[in-house]
């Protein structure tokens, strides 16, 4: 009822015809957390005929992040602009949000193309995006969370390519917890997995459209079986010589050897390479924070 | 009408079709009808400035509701300006610059229909006191998004609003159970010193913020001292309703003033743990350590210097 009102309101036209022709089927959202392969996969999607790529606009941080955390507490209150008795409304503008910079960004969508939005940063918003665009599409991509805290431990040592990233924006990266305190920085990346994974999980679960959920293992395992498996599940249509291409173009074969390696954004790609990296202290930690997810995902990998 | 007259009768409007109804009335030149943005007051600042005490006192004025901290400028200021770094200027950011235009419509969209949701009372015509200042991080973007609204920015001598967040955030204070809730590690029991430092910072952050989205506003606005507001509050209620340019009565706006008093106050809701703690403007002196003014000073000085230029600091106490 809220909703309507709204409309009547400000006099806004029925949903569909607000959006300046990109069609919310049409989006296809891809969630889980950092370091668990978005790059890549999106990498392989984006470059194909028909469909376009967007990465990382934040926004499931941007809801989720005062939702979930900062004013969790404030959820039943009325005056809360996020609050339980005005979702309708408010889901609504989450909806236009999307839509309308997706409309702006990326007008080539507008004329039937797919959105692939990238979005593993914006997972703790996933189910309120998902609930403000049930048409749309969404890959749940999760990788064991062992190798997702190594390569983060990786990641933000001094020196490496997250250094350069902040230099490249005007700021100097502060020392690192990483270097630091490793081990609390092992737990602190462990509750992010499970903040973010847990709750793209539960907008995965509770998404009734169509929706694939791929392991990084089995993508790097067999990489053109599962690209098919993807399209499949999500309905959309695919040139599979493009899409054979595509895998190959953006194979860690053909990472040049000189990008790759400890300290850069491709580091080794290898399942299971936590063994090497982790103390088994530090596996211990992530096994004792994100146990649950890695039983459920993960139900027959060894622990430490 | 009263605050809990005016609650009750927005209740039963939004329960019943009412709000159809009122949506459906024709508009004004066309004009979507709604919460207009103009009659839309804005109070900014920080917490702890006593933006309660001066919501309270518009809000108890006929044809004005208040709209209690909906955390809007929180959602999008602390994001846009603390978190995302360098990708302000980017094409993929969601709210990047170069599509401001995407943007600030369904956040002006997310305001009104926000208030007009919860305040339908107010479709017809009548001011909504928006009370945002923990959502002052965001104010510039705010009111860049709705030019037409006024603007109130409320100040106070940062180290009586350290005093305060200290005492309220203290082992059985009213906040503390929340604080527990959020798991805040910078608990002032804990370690008052760094959790002085935390609160001088955030005051920094707000208050630059306030200031920043005050000098861009071109619509009416006007800047109060909480001191004043003590020491003289209904000429600094008139001096804020003139500046504002909103018409009001004057002897109801004295009866609120009177109403809404630290005096009428009942003693036990006043104290040490309270909400309301002590309204003493220089009680500082009394509630910090010589340490912890050394760090509120230092970390606010160019505010203190520009807003309280003749205050008294610790180097001539």
């Amino acid at each position: 009822m809220i909703q309507d009102a709204w409309r009547k309101i400000k006099g806004a036209s029925p949903v569909g015809e607000e959006t300046r022709g990109v069609r919310p089927e049409n989006l296809v959202w891809m969630f889980g957390t950092a370091r668990t392969g978005s790059s890549w996969l999106s990498a392989i999607m984006g470059e194909i005929g028909g469909y376009s790529r967007w990465h990382e606009p934040l926004v499931g941080h941007l809801f989720g992040n005062l939702y979930y955390v900062r004013a969790g507490h404030r959820s039943e209150d009325e005056h809360f602009i996020l609050g339980a008795r005005y979702r309708e409304l408010w889901l609504e503008t989450v909806r236009r949000f999307v839509l309308d910079s997706a409309a702006a960004r990326f007008p080539e969508v507008a004329g039937g193309r797919y959105l692939i939005i990238k979005e593993p940063q914006g997972s703790m918003g996933a189910p309120l995006l998902m609930e403000a665009l049930p048409e749309s599409r969404m890959i749940l991509l999760v990788r064991d969370p062992r190798d997702v805290v190594a390569s983060n431990l990786d990641a933000h040592k001094k020196g490496t390519w997250t250094a350069d990233l902040m230099k490249k924006g005007g700021r100097e990266k502060p020392p690192s917890l990483a270097e630091r305190r490793p081990d609390d920085f092992v737990k602190g990346q462990a509750r992010r997995y499970v903040r973010d994974v847990g709750n793209a999980k539960l907008a995965y679960d509770a998404h009734k459209g169509f929706k694939v959920l791929v392991r990084y293992e089995d993508l790097r395992a067999d990489t053109l079986g599962t690209m098919k498996r993807i399209y499949s599940a999500l309905q959309m249509p695919v040139d599979e010589s493009e899409l054979a291409r595509s895998v190959e173009k953006n194979s860690w074969e053909n990472i040049p050897e000189e990008e790759k390696g400890e300290g850069k954004f491709h580091r080794k790609a290898k399942p299971g390479g936590w063994r090497e990296d982790l103390t088994p202290e530090q596996a211990e930690i992530v096994e004792g924070v994100a146990g649950p997810l890695l039983r459920e995902l993960y139900p027959v990998r060894s622990t430490a | 009408m009263t605050p809990r007259f005016k609650r009750a009768w927005r209740r039963a409007v939004t329960r019943g079709k009412s709000l159809r109804s009122l949506a459906q009335r024709p508009s004004r030149a066309g004009e979507p009808c709604g919460v207009r943005p103009e009659n839309i007051v804005w109070i900014f600042g920080t917490g702890r400035s006593g933006s309660t005490w001066l919501g309270s006192m518009m809000e108890s004025l006929d044809g004005c509701a208040m709209w209690n901290e909906p955390l809007i400028g929180n959602l999008f200021g602390n994001f846009h300006y603390f978190r995302v770094g360098g990708r302000k200027s980017g094409r993929q950011y969601i709210l990047g610059e170069p599509y401001k235009e995407t943007w600030l419509g369904p956040m002006r969209d997310l305001v009104l229909g926000g208030a007009a949701a919860r305040f339908p009372e107010l479709i017809g015509g009548g001011y909504l006191v928006i009370k945002e200042p923990n959502g002052s991080i965001g104010s510039p973007l705010l009111m860049e998004a709705l030019p037409e609204s006024r603007m109130i920015f409320l100040i106070r001598d940062p180290r009586d609003v350290v005093a305060s967040s200290m005492d309220a955030r203290s082992e059985g204070s009213w906040l503390s159970e929340r604080s527990e809730a959020q798991r805040h590690t910078s608990k002032p029991g804990r370690n008052p010193n760094a959790y002085a430092r935390t609160r001088a910072n955030s005051y920094v952050q707000q208050i630059e913020k306030t200031r920043q989205a005050y000098r861009a506003h071109g619509g009416h606005k006007v800047l109060v001292r909480y001191e004043d507001l003590r020491a003289d509050t209904l000429g600094t209620m008139k001096r804020i309703y003139s500046a504002l340019q909103m018409p009001v009565d004057e002897s109801e706006l004295a009866r609120s003033v009177e109403k809404n008093s630290w005096e009428n106050i009942p003693e036990e809701e006043k104290g040490e743990g309270k909400k309301r703690r002590k309204a003493k403007p220089g009680g500082w002196r009394e509630d910090l350590t010589s340490r912890q003014i050394e760090i509120v000073e230092d970390i606010t000085a160019p505010l203190l210097s520009e807003f309280y230029p003749m205050a008294t600091t610790r180097d001539s106490l």
